[in-house]
């Protein structure tokens, strides 16, 4: 008898019998979701919570202030939001672009044959491994209203007569960032579309030369559909990177001037950080990761599956 | 596909000039540090310094606690790495081993944690630090950076682990393994390349972060990390930038050398995440 129940008991916590394997893979997943609902879903929560007070610093236990909207309304009704999503539909649209075209053609040129080709790869995805703060300095020189080397070229070039005032100048201070943000952002562009270019068969390109196939042919009706999938995306996680930059466009230009490079990004996190209105900036915060899950959703559709 | 000499020529042109342009602003990092201040506020600029300042790495490194921020970096970052691969490593491998409820919405939901700006999430882990009284600590760090890492670690993890034939772990079973002892054992050591490529990847992504260091470590300046530590260089009306510079340098080269020569993990661990 004693022994059957002790049998039993062992069998319970026998792991490797067929019945127990699920539970092995809960055990096993456990610290993990248990994680994930303390750092990341917990805050999420939080967050939303407090998008719906009207709270100005927020205390964890304080005693949470009554429901209301009024942070909503306060945003929609505010020509600060709307600027904010202008600016920010401008730069994903003009850095997305600038990098998917410059990642592109790097791509095509490092899947050349020659030599030295190792090296040249390396050299074009270097910007990559450059830490975004310090890409920030290095740009942040040459954008110098009075001594920087960009300035000096426009005037070399004859784009400008005179040195251009990045810092104050509405335009010039959202391409400064702009610019920074493709040397910044196309190699991921590069480096994703040349893996996608290595997996294209060489077979197609010699079977369509065969048939008298031009370059442009061959690039138009073999390259870009077998490269598409990849294109797509790398399309959304550029523009979703674009979108929550926060460190880029906060050193080198604060949001400024008169917020003509204040994303929405930077928008949550003033509304935090400076203004102290914890509330406001949650709203902010909600409605980005609202436009982001629904942008990149009708990016991708059907095929939303291969981002994760 | 024999090229002409003339189209070898535009492409090696082609490829030098693109080299060029896409490095030009790293060499001008460095030329600005090995500037004078004289040749640095002068028009047409110095395009190589007439008497290189070498000494300036020297002088920055006694000026600022360069060392200490790089430590601090580092500290966060395998911190983080380290927190992360511990359970992401144990989740990923049940996700491609055992067919789970909610094996699919865990898909779902590394996309959305794929979206969460930085920006949001800070709110409230502000408010939970501050709570718990560990604002200006790195472990802020740590917690805050595992919030990145763990996501996107479990599903390239996952993808790694399917690769790897179900069979050895069988195989290890019927010669008498754990099921533990046949993912520790068998599985682990070959996919060693993978998890070195996701902690190395996670590794990158922790050290790129300045958001939440600046959030929550802004007031202790023992713990300021590297990129912290470089933008309170940059002054309110004169910025030293030769010395930032020369203090760059110091920043990006542990990642640019981790870059150049384990280029191949990094690129695997980019393109694993988006082929699928």
């Amino acid at each position: 008898m004693t022994d059957t129940v002790q049998a039993g008991r062992r069998k319970f916590f026998d792991l490797a019998r067929p019945s127990r394997q699920h539970l092995l893979g809960y055990i096993l997943i456990a610290p993990a979701v248990l994680m994930v609902a303390a750092i990341i879903v917990w805050p999420l929560i939080l967050a939303i919570d407090l998008s719906f007070q009207q709270v100005k610093i927020p205390r964890l236990g304080g005693a949470s202030r009554p429901f209301s909207i009024s942070n909503y309304t306060w945003l929609f009704s505010s020509q600060e939001f709307w600027l904010a999503c202008w600016v920010t539909l401008k730069l994903v649209v003009i850095v997305t672009a600038g990098s998917v075209a410059v990642g592109l053609s790097t791509a095509l040129l490092a899947n050349n044959r020659f030599r030295g080709r190792t090296v040249a790869r390396l050299g074009m995805a270097l910007p990559w491994a450059v830490p975004e703060i310090i890409a920030v300095v290095i740009f942040a020189w040459m954008f110098d209203t009075s001594f920087g080397l960009f300035g000096w070229l426009a005037i070399q070039l004859g784009f400008a007569d005179q040195m251009i005032p990045w810092v104050s100048s509405s335009t010039a201070a959202f391409w400064a960032v702009a610019i920074t943000m493709v040397w910044k952002g196309f190699p991921f562009v590069s480096i994703m579309c040349l893996a996608g270019l290595q997996s294209i068969p060489s077979d197609y390109y010699a079977a369509a030369k065969v048939d008298g196939a031009s370059v442009w042919q061959r690039f138009r009706w073999i390259t870009m559909p077998l490269l598409m999938p990849v294109l797509g995306v790398t399309l959304v996680l550029t523009l979703l990177w674009v979108f929550r930059d926060f460190s880029i466009i906060k050193v080198l230009t604060g949001g400024g001037p008169l917020r003509s490079t204040q994303t929405l990004s930077i928008m949550t996190y003033d509304q935090a950080f400076q203004y102290h209105n914890f509330g406001r900036a949650a709203a902010v915060g909600v409605v980005t990761l609202v436009i982001c899950i629904i942008a990149s959703l009708l990016m991708l559709g059907r095929r939303s599956k291969s981002i994760y | 596909m024999k090229r002409s000499f003339a189209q070898s020529l535009a492409l090696y042109a082609t490829v030098i000039f693109t080299l060029a342009m896409i490095l030009f602003p790293v060499y001008w990092l460095l030329v600005t540090a090995l500037s004078t201040t004289n040749e640095l506020y002068r028009l047409p600029p110095t395009f190589w310094p007439a008497d290189p300042q070498w000494g300036i790495f020297a002088r920055v490194w006694a000026a600022k606690p360069i060392l200490l921020w790089l430590w601090n970096s580092m500290l966060a970052a395998v911190g983080s790495v380290a927190l992360s691969m511990l359970v992401s490593v144990s989740a990923g491998y049940a996700l491609s081993r055992y067919s789970m409820r909610g094996g699919a919405t865990m898909g779902l939901f590394v996309l959305t944690a794929k979206m969460l700006p930085a920006t949001l999430l800070v709110i409230p882990l502000f408010s939970i630090f501050s709570s718990f009284g560990l604002i200006g600590s790195l472990w802020t760090l740590v917690l805050a950076h595992s919030t990145m890492i763990i996501p996107f670690a479990t599903w390239m993890l996952k993808g790694y682990f399917d690769t790897i034939p179900k069979e050895l772990e069988q195989a290890a079973m019927v010669d008498g393994c754990s099921p533990i002892g046949a993912m520790v054992r068998v599985v682990l050591p070959i996919a060693t390349p993978g998890l070195a490529a996701t902690a190395l990847y996670a590794f990158v992504l922790s050290w790129a972060d300045y958001a939440y260091a600046r959030t929550f470590l802004v007031n202790s300046p023992d713990n300021w990390t590297a990129n912290l530590g470089i933008t309170t260089m940059q002054g309110e009306y004169v910025t030293y930038w030769n010395d930032i510079s020369a203090a760059s340098v110091f920043i990006a080269v542990p990642i640019i050398a981790i870059y150049l020569f384990l280029e191949r993990y990094l690129v695997g661990g980019l393109t694993a995440g988006a082929e699928k």
